[in-house]
């Protein structure tokens, strides 16, 4: 069953096109990972998922009615788009108050979600000075006040310090393990990597591509990795046959076009010592510059 | 609807906002009117008759002129400040009626206007009540007078607050809704009083400070002569008008645009 459905969504601001025609839809009980670079829509397709920006044409859904026609809507949808997003001078425990009575959340939710996202010593601390890292942390432990179904997540790494990228990692995967569905937009892809299932990608408004993560990181290049005291043999050995060489180090190669097997049977028929020979898999991040054609574009 | 009331009361009962404008409200309101209380039946410049006599206490009482125009500025606060401080994200995710986060948000604004007018009703009936006797001169306005005007000062504040939501809710950028405030008041409302004086009495910040008992301004520039305050009931009618044109004509355009 299809949780969130993005249908045909476009959207117009003046002469700029933000979202172009853009279809992807989420599963229930997955996380998915909502990729693409600065200005590619991402924010302006949740933004309009959420109600918050009307589409030009096309719908966006959850469970197929647009956000604002859901019942108990901040019960089921969890949402956190704007880190910056908290008054000042508001502690964080009335942050939590005020959006408790916003929804019809139980004030007792309140300690537990402060615990949940290590925010407990904060509680009495007004928001205006909160780090980055601890704003994402309220944000999320306010959407998580109505124990949602659905978790909708604009960034939420932006600001972490390695520790709460690894507390993140492990609550998003915690999360999505309890059988919720997550769609969490982020540009730090490793992270990404580590918890979705699915990768939606979107460049400039339209679908690149939609897949499982495994199967967008398999498509990417693979590569043998060997180290030799003769590399220049080998490598010119390896451009005859057809591979792909380029020298990482004096005395090791990356190979493209020949698997394993080959190579190492072509060095021994040479008679060329290898010391160590690797398979190397490509990484999320070589994918996304792949798909989008973002390698050599400015960020 | 009641659980955005509930939220907007809680919104105001946890920031210093209100604090603030209370404090400045009082503040403006007793500085005015020590002064006029000082120079009282001096002639001098602007100051106003005695406060042995009716005229002069009343215009000492009404020293809450810019008090009014905090209490609009406060409602205005109320609504601009969630676009300044990106909170209305999560405003409207909560409820996304934003027409009904409109009207919890007035209802809150005038309550919290009240609250203003009432520490500055208080603070200019201390004041002139207080020269009047030190002068050793017979209060010259009977209770009901006074309670009237001191009345007005809440009422007044409570809807100019609603207004100023309306107001903060047109115009999103919250520096630019301050000086359109400011300006209708202390400009567009004085040119057109002057110009069409049979008009004057029905514009939103000319009624309210005349139901606070000013006819010389409450340390505002001169409320143009000519213009008569209107009865009571009608001014609290007037100041309900405009606070509904603006909030239904605010609900019906800038407060359905894209949130980004």
């Amino acid at each position: 069953m299809m949780v969130i459905e993005v249908r045909d969504l476009a959207k117009r601001f003046g002469s700029a096109t933000a979202v172009d025609g853009l279809s992807f839809a989420v599963g229930a009980g997955a996380v998915t990972g909502f990729l693409g670079p600065n200005g590619a829509g991402k924010t302006t397709t949740l933004r309009a998922l959420l109600g918050l920006v009307r589409p030009t044409s096309g719908q966006a859904v959850i469970w197929g009615k647009p956000y604002r026609e859901l019942g108990q809507r901040r019960r089921r949808v969890g949402a956190v788009l704007e880190a910056s997003g908290l008054h000042p001078g508001r502690t964080v425990t009335d942050h939590l108050r005020v959006r408790c009575a916003a929804t019809g959340a139980r004030r007792s939710r309140i300690d537990a979600v402060l615990a949940d996202t290590g925010m407990g010593e904060l509680a009495d601390r007004r928001a205006g000075g909160l780090s980055l890292g601890e704003r994402q942390r309220l944000g999320l432990a306010a959407a998580l006040l109505g124990e949602p179904e659905v978790l909708i997540l604009d960034e939420p790494a932006n600001g972490l310090d390695p520790a709460g990228l690894l507390w993140l990692r492990g609550f998003l995967r915690r999360f999505g393990e309890e059988g919720h569905t997550v769609l969490v937009s982020s540009h730090i892809l490793a992270e990404v990597a580590q918890v979705a299932d699915q990768a939606v990608v979107i460049d400039r408004g339209r679908l690149i591509s939609a897949e499982p993560v495994t199967d967008l990181i398999r498509a990417g290049r693979q590569a043998v990795v060997v180290r030799t005291p003769r590399a220049d043999s080998l490598g010119a050995a390896l451009t005859s046959e057809g591979a792909t060489v380029r020298a990482i180090e004096p005395d090791r190669l990356e190979i493209t076009g020949l698997d394993t097997k080959q190579v190492a049977t072509l060095a021994a028929a040479l008679g060329i010592p290898i010391y160590e020979i690797t398979t190397s898999t490509g990484s999320l991040e070589e994918a996304f510059l792949r798909l989008t054609g973002a390698e050599g574009r400015p960020g | 609807m009641t659980a955005a009331l509930h939220a907007e009361f809680l919104k105001l009962r946890t920031t210093r906002l209100v604090a603030a404008m209370t404090g400045l409200a009082v503040a403006l309101t007793a500085l005015i009117g020590v002064l006029e209380a000082v120079t009282a039946g001096t002639a001098k410049g602007m100051a106003i008759p005695s406060l042995a006599t009716a005229g002069g206490l009343r215009d000492n009482l009404a020293s809450t002129g810019f008090a009014l125009l905090v209490a609009a500025l406060l409602g205005v606060s109320i609504a601009s400040g969630e676009f300044r401080l990106k909170t209305a994200t999560d405003t409207y995710l909560d409820q996304p009626c934003r027409g009904r986060v409109l009207a919890a948000k007035a209802v809150a604004a005038a309550a919290a206007g009240a609250v203003l007018g009432t520490a500055a009703a208080a603070a200019a009936t201390a004041t002139a009540l207080g020269f009047a006797a030190s002068r050793g001169y017979p209060i010259a306005l009977s209770d009901p007078a006074i309670a009237r005007y001191t009345g007005g000062t809440v009422i007044a504040s409570a809807l100019l607050a609603a207004i100023g939501v309306g107001a903060g809710s047109l115009i999103r950028h919250q520096v630019g809704a301050i000086i359109a405030v400011v300006a209708w008041a202390l400009v567009i409302e004085l040119v057109v009083g002057a110009t069409l004086t049979t008009v004057g009495r029905f514009l939103p910040y000319t009624a309210a400070s005349m139901m606070a008992g000013d006819t010389n301004g409450g340390g505002m520039p001169q409320i143009p002569h000519g213009v008569t305050a209107l009865p009571y009931p009608a001014a609290i009618a007037v100041l309900i008008a405009v606070a509904v044109a603006v909030g239904v004509t605010a609900a019906s355009t800038t407060v359905h645009r894209d949130v980004t």
